[in-house]
């Protein structure tokens, strides 16, 4: 009975995203009259690209066992950026500006991670804390409107029925990079990388510069979140990333990539992104506030680390395993110390 | 450098007890006050005042108890606690909110405890499944700031006037009654950290975690009682920020987990677990009010204080993994 629930529980957590993206499809099919159409699909697509972004240049930093805090803060930089060079630039080379931003913020990471080998636990925490405050101090705490309003508006078209541009290029992206990881020696690399360090040094794998890499990757990604946010709002905000680290962590984890490293797909990623975007656009359906959806994207995090940590390994026991072995090395050599 | 918190190893035995080094560290937070009082009286002559100085340790008292919350956290290996704004406010919240229908004082108890609770589910989280400190009160705090929107419904709680709230903002002895309760928080705390067994713990599960488990200490109850303190300490934080400015909201808390902190690591305690001191978290403290007082009188807007924050955290945990690697000891 408990061996059935529990082999249960672990095809929960093995399929959750399939679990979720049914859950969400049978609830708004039920609620809503106009929930299950191709409109509503291509909307959801569409408002997943920002997160998406962010997501997807997580998902190599998962991979590899690392974290990257820094990414809403930097999306925030490079939106305002974007917006605001676009008097003096013109608007497509802001945009590409913004890119550059997201990628020197990534750079600075990859020097405080792989030079002065500080853990990225704690150096992205840092340069969170300051890209946020940059990015207020720079804009004096307003939002800029666009000089060119009509620029990006057509980002957020319709384009072949389900899609709009902005959301094809974050599927374009997600592909190739599934196919990097998956059909590449250096996308394979870096699962070693994540698996085990020590191995991957070993087996003469250049671990710092795959380090590197998926810092300014993850810096570039999310620039493209913060430009195709900004374009498509036509507003550079400050604060346009400060509340998206959660979402797109929670929409890793959902796409089943763990916090542990190892393991991980962005196929898996664009799952989570987009079964975490239709819940969101389900509440909105319901009329349900935003800080009721900060609670369940919580909570959902929490419930799918934790359950990760409860079927993956047995950690919690392994204590009680070290110290019962103790108690009976004692006990074997009579406690004469 | 996998995202588990791994433990570290054994710490260096400490030499010569009375080398230059050593007493350069004792004396660097004396010497880093005494340096910016000294910048202060530079740069205005409004700074070196009683009014002043009294201002700068009210204004950090009250998030100086989540520091001392969070350095329990540190020393045990915790890492930090990012979910300080949501206990702050949480905290905040029921104690102004609950006032009416209970009375200040138990409101305040109640608020505390509702704090203390969502330390508690950290502590849970970390102490006994066993996952990644950061990432837990990442996401409890995004969920605990939720409920406390929901609870509020996103607007602002104001206090009713009461002789309990009129104390807290009062002064007492000369001096603000925030600064005292910090102080007596700092002290109780310093002789719990140094004198009972329960600080040994906190020393011996961030030291070695494998060795302290090996060794009958409760190594899941330690690390899960510092999540569960820090809780607590953030929840009186907001009621003390609540009771004095008169009205609490969700933002209240809004950056304190960075303050936090940073006045840990300034006093030298390492984030990655095993050393560490109550006394110099209180210097961190002081030196950081002293800092924000300082961007306020050369005139600097309020971000500048974020950046200034941000650099000194990364830079002294540079400097900690630094010294960590030459001693042998990996970070």
């Amino acid at each position: 009975m408990s061996a059935n629930l529990r082999t249960i529980g672990n095809l929960v957590v093995r399929y959750r995203l399939l679990v979720m993206l049914a859950g969400v499809l049978i609830f708004g099919g039920f609620t809503q009259d106009d929930f299950l159409t191709l409109t509503t699909f291509q909307s959801v697509l569409d408002r997943a690209a920002v997160v998406g972004f962010l997501a997807l240049g997580l998902t190599p930093i998962l991979i590899a066992g690392q974290i990257d805090l820094s990414i809403g803060s930097v999306m925030s930089l490079a939106a305002y950026a974007t917006i605001a060079l676009q008097p003096s630039l013109g608007s497509l080379p802001a945009a590409f500006v913004g890119l550059g931003v997201g990628a020197l913020a990534g750079a600075i990471n990859a020097v405080i991670v792989v030079a002065l080998k500080v853990t990225s636990l704690v150096a992205t925490l840092a340069t969170l804390l300051i890209g946020a405050s940059l990015a207020l101090l720079i804009s004096d705490g307003q939002p800029v409107s666009s000089a060119d309003p009509m620029f990006g508006l057509s980002l957020t078209n319709e384009l072949l029925t389900v899609l709009s541009p902005r959301s094809a290029l974050f599927i374009a992206a997600a592909l190739i990079m599934f196919v990097w990881l998956r059909a590449t020696p250096s996308g394979r690399n870096l699962y070693a990388v994540g698996s085990s360090m020590p191995a991957a040094i070993s087996a003469g794998i250049n671990v710092n510069g795959y380090m590197a890499g998926i810092f300014v990757l993850s810096g570039l990604c999310a620039g493209a979140a913060g430009v195709l946010q900004a374009l498509s709002a036509a507003t550079g905000s400050p604060l346009a990333g400060s509340a998206l680290l959660i979402p797109a962590i929670t929409a890793v984890v959902i796409g089943g990539t763990r916090l542990e490293g190892g393991r991980g797909s962005s196929l898996a990623t664009l799952g989570g992104v987009i079964a975490l975007g239709a819940l969101t656009t389900l509440s909105e359906y319901n009329g349900i506030p935003s800080y009721t959806q900060a609670v369940y994207t919580g909570l959902i995090l929490i419930l799918l680390i934790t359950l990760d940590r409860i079927s993956g390994d047995n950690g919690g026991r392994k204590t009680r395993t070290l110290r019962r072995a103790a108690v009976k090395q004692v006990q074997q050599h009579g406690g004469t110390s | 450098m996998t995202l588990r918190a791994s433990p570290t190893g054994p710490k260096p035995a400490p030499s010569a007890a009375w080398s230059a080094g050593s007493v350069l560290s004792v004396l660097s937070i004396p010497l880093a006050i005494v340096a910016l009082m000294v910048l202060g009286s530079i740069v205005s002559p409004s700074f070196l005042t009683v009014r002043n100085l009294v201002n700068v340790l009210n204004a950090y008292s009250a998030v100086g108890l989540a520091a001392l919350g969070s350095t329990f956290v540190a020393i045990c290996g915790g890492l930090a606690d990012l979910s300080i704004p949501a206990t702050v406010a949480l905290g905040a919240l029921v104690a102004l909110g609950a006032g009416s229908l209970v009375g200040p004082v138990p409101a305040a108890f109640l608020g505390i405890l509702v704090a203390a609770l969502g330390g508690l589910v950290n502590g849970v989280l970390i102490g006994y499944v066993r996952i990644n400190p950061i990432i837990v009160t990442l996401a409890s705090g995004f969920l605990l700031l939720g409920l406390a929107q929901l609870l509020v419904g996103g607007g602002i709680v104001y206090a009713e006037p009461s002789a309990f709230g009129t104390f807290v903002a009062g002064n007492l002895f000369g001096l603000p009654v925030s600064v005292w309760i910090f102080f007596i928080v700092a002290l109780i705390l310093h002789i719990t950290l140094t004198r009972t067994p329960f600080g040994r713990w906190n020393f011996a599960v961030g030291g070695n975690y494998e060795a302290s488990a090996a060794s009958a200490v409760p190594v899941r109850f330690t690390r899960a009682s510092a999540f569960v303190l820090t809780g607590l300490l953030s929840g009186m934080c907001g009621i003390l920020i609540a009771l004095s400015i008169g009205q609490a909201r969700p933002i209240i808390g809004a950056g304190y987990e960075f303050v936090a902190i940073t006045a840990v690591v300034i006093g030298g305690t390492s984030l990655f677990g095993g050393r560490g001191s109550i006394l110099r978290t209180v210097g961190g403290v002081i030196i950081l009010a002293l800092i924000n007082n300082l961007i306020v009188l050369i005139g600097w807007p309020t971000p500048a204080t974020g950046l200034a924050t941000g650099s000194i955290l990364l830079v002294v945990v540079a400097i900690d993994a630094y010294l960590r690697r030459r001693t042998g000891v990996l970070g």
